[in-house]
């Protein structure tokens, strides 16, 4: 009963005749409107204040946070000459130099970038086990990691991601949906703790201004004592 | 400014053509009046004495004329259907529930540019929309669609369908033709190339059913199947059947064979460089051929305009009728059926709901009254009129496999060029060769 000529046909022409009859998903767009999803940013487009200023303060923080890198702009440089750039970037001077390593095929130097840190993944193993490697449980494994490691590390989440078949962008998406879960050591003496076992030639120079501002109370100070 | 011409300014727009057309009117009805007294009888004298030719000019004015609301009504279902089946809502603006937007698509067809390139064979590029739809609409001519109700009873009718719908080819041949360009010639080329292979188990595979039936004409064919619906040829022929439904399917070029004008692969085909109303007619052709496909197949395999039951004599009401017997009565009861009818059935809604208001209880009333009465007046001439029952049955069986191709199309993929070739020569040609040899040999050793 493997091969039936036509049984194909029929299957599918069961579908759509069943689909016909099941209710519609069209929403009458000008009439009624969808509900706008809760974590919707609002349009993508620059404002203008009412002396006709752009509203933008060029933070960057749109454009660090663009997933796909579409987002590029430039601002006000140190001579005050206003340009603010929008399209292509290999268009503007100031982002010439990396779009040119770009399209050359090179990788571009990421400052923000780091290193992958292995963990003992003992523990992540243990909870998975206790969960039976269900990725229907993804909260609770998330939070007992994060107990057991004090934050999400990235190993971690690529473990459980393994191990539980789950994607890795769905359980990021998880992660980054719940307030009490980070991905970062919790508070500032673990941040800081951290930043000095990974990344010795910032913690010697946090630790360097902190010695030469001692005294004048700035927080910077305590960052890296 | 004379008294003339100022009453004429202050008529309103309304009252100035009234004050045209109100005399142009009263003239043209006494005119008619006297013509129709001093000519009457001369002219039905002559038109009785020339039946035939009547008969053919008035079949011929009617088929045109029903194919525009057929392909019509056949893009509309198509559009909706399809849509309901993609779980779209589909076309509801214009008209109720968007059934008038295949309209609009005829005007706006209507309203584009016509036209023709630079190069073309003017001639040749205007003709072939003609061919092709003319090819389609004069196939309906020999349809029954219900007793009494067709153009011809040619006892060559089958044979003259097949040979009138080849005509197509033609047609496609021409448009791509003298289309000046070398897709379109290809395109044209290659729907002849389609058409004509099908053409071949299309017409052997009714041949089994010609030897079983010993006629070829259409209605002597459905006449046969009378009866119960165990007597329909699709439970004699049932390979015939599937054969015919199948080839017909690649004829009229739709879902999964639509090759020749494949729109989301190919341009148009041969129909690339027409545009307006000569594109339309290629378009209307081909809804046409959809309709006309479905009649042809329901009048051979599935019993024309017979009920798929028979009830004994017995049961069948003798409805004697006459409305003119009434005599002056009929005058009162089309008067005055409407208003009681409405109030008879407003009067329940009214009586039991207090929150009904008056008003929306004579509403229902009116829309029930008016349900019954052509509930009343349809039950009456299924029973009385033969034809009537006989072109609801037909249409509903047609509509029923208009339907299915449609459901076709929203369902299956397009087959491949040479899949289609092969399917044809190696497949349906040996099939239909079976179907004909075996009801060959069915009817020598039954002897039927």
């Amino acid at each position: 009963m493997s091969f039936v000529p036509g049984l194909g046909i029929a299957k599918g022409m069961a579908l759509t005749l069943r689909r016909f009859f099941e209710p519609k998903a069209t929403i009458m767009y000008p009439e009624e409107r969808a509900d706008v999803a809760g974590k919707f940013r609002g349009r993508l487009q620059l404002l203008y204040d009412e002396w006709g200023t752009l509203k933008c303060e060029t933070c960057f923080q749109c454009a660090q946070a663009c997933p796909i890198e579409c987002i590029d702009m430039g601002g006000i440089d140190t001579r005050g000459r206003y340009h603010i750039h929008w399209g292509p970037p290999e268009t503007y001077g100031e982002r010439r130099e990396e779009s040119a390593l770009r399209r050359s095929g090179r990788t571009v130097p990421d400052p923000a970038f780091r290193p992958y840190q292995p963990i003992d993944l003992g523990e992540v193993d243990r909870i998975l086990d206790e969960h039976d490697f269900d990725p229907a449980h993804m909260l609770p494994i998330l939070e007992a990691t994060q107990e057991a490691y004090g934050y999400l590390p990235v190993a971690a989440l690529k473990r459980i991601s393994h191990r539980t078949g789950a994607w890795y962008a769905i359980i990021y998406g998880t992660a980054t949906y719940y307030g009490h879960l980070r991905f970062e050591p919790p508070t500032a003496t673990d941040q800081a703790a951290a930043v000095e076992r990974h990344r010795p030639a910032e913690a010697a120079y946090l630790a360097a201004l902190g010695s030469a501002l001692e005294g004048s109370g700035r927080a910077g100070a305590s960052a890296g004592a | 400014m004379t008294v003339v011409s100022r009453g004429w300014n202050r008529l309103t727009l309304p009252g100035k053509f009234l004050f045209i057309l109100v005399p142009l009117l009263i003239v043209a009805t006494a005119a008619l009046i006297i013509l129709i007294t001093a000519f009457g009888q001369l002219a039905l004298d002559t038109l009785a004495a020339n039946l035939p030719i009547v008969r053919f000019v008035v079949a011929a004015t009617v088929i045109l004329l029903i194919t525009v609301p057929t392909a019509f009504l056949i893009i509309y279902m198509e559009m909706k259907i399809i849509a309901l089946m993609n779980l779209r809502i589909g076309p509801d603006r214009v008209g109720p529930f968007g059934s008038l937007l295949s309209v609009v698509h005829g005007l706006k067809v209507l309203m584009k540019e016509d036209f023709t390139p630079t190069g073309a064979d003017s001639v040749v590029f205007t003709w072939a929309p003609v061919v092709v739809y003319l090819a389609s609409v004069m196939t309906l001519l020999v349809i029954p669609f219900a007793p009494g109700l067709y153009g011809a009873d040619l006892n060559i009718g089958l044979l003259y369908f097949f040979a009138v719908s080849g005509l197509a080819v033609v047609g496609l041949l021409m448009a791509g033709w003298s289309s000046y360009n070398k897709y379109s010639l290809l395109g044209g080329l290659r729907a002849a190339a389609q058409i004509v292979s099908y053409e071949i188990p299309l017409t052997l595979s009714v041949v089994g059913l010609l030897l079983l039936a010993g006629t070829m004409s259409l209605n002597q064919l459905v006449e046969n199947q009378q009866g119960w619906f165990t007597d329909w040829y699709i439970f004699q022929q049932p390979l015939g059947a599937l054969i015919l439904f199948i080839a017909a399917t690649a004829e009229a070029n739709r879902t999964p064979f639509d090759l020749t004008e494949a729109d989301s692969e190919i341009v148009a085909g041969f129909a690339t460089e027409y545009s307006g109303m000569r594109f339309g007619f290629f378009f209307f052709a081909e809804y046409v051929n959809v309709f006309i496909v479905s009649a042809l197949f329901v009048t051979l395999f599935l019993g024309g305009w017979n009920a798929p039951f028979a009830l004994p004599e017995a049961w069948q009401v003798q409805l004697s009728l006459d409305p003119a017997s009434f005599n002056i009565g009929l005058l009162f009861i089309i008067a005055l059926a409407p208003v009681v009818l409405t109030l008879l059935f407003a009067a329940p809604f009214w009586l039991v709901s207090s929150r009904i208001k008056w008003w929306q209880a004579l509403l229902i009333g009116f829309v029930l009254a008016n349900v019954f009465i052509v509930t009343l007046a349809v039950a009456w001439a299924y029973i009385g009129l033969n034809w009537v029952a006989g072109i609801l049955w037909f249409m509903l069986k047609t509509y029923v496999l208009v339907f299915t191709f449609v459901w076709m199309r929203g369902t299956l993929p397009r087959v491949r060029i040479d899949q289609l070739m092969g399917f044809a020569w190696k497949w349906l040609l040996p099939a239909s060769l079976l179907n004909l040899f075996v009801t060959a040999a069915a009817i020598v050793v039954i002897g039927r």
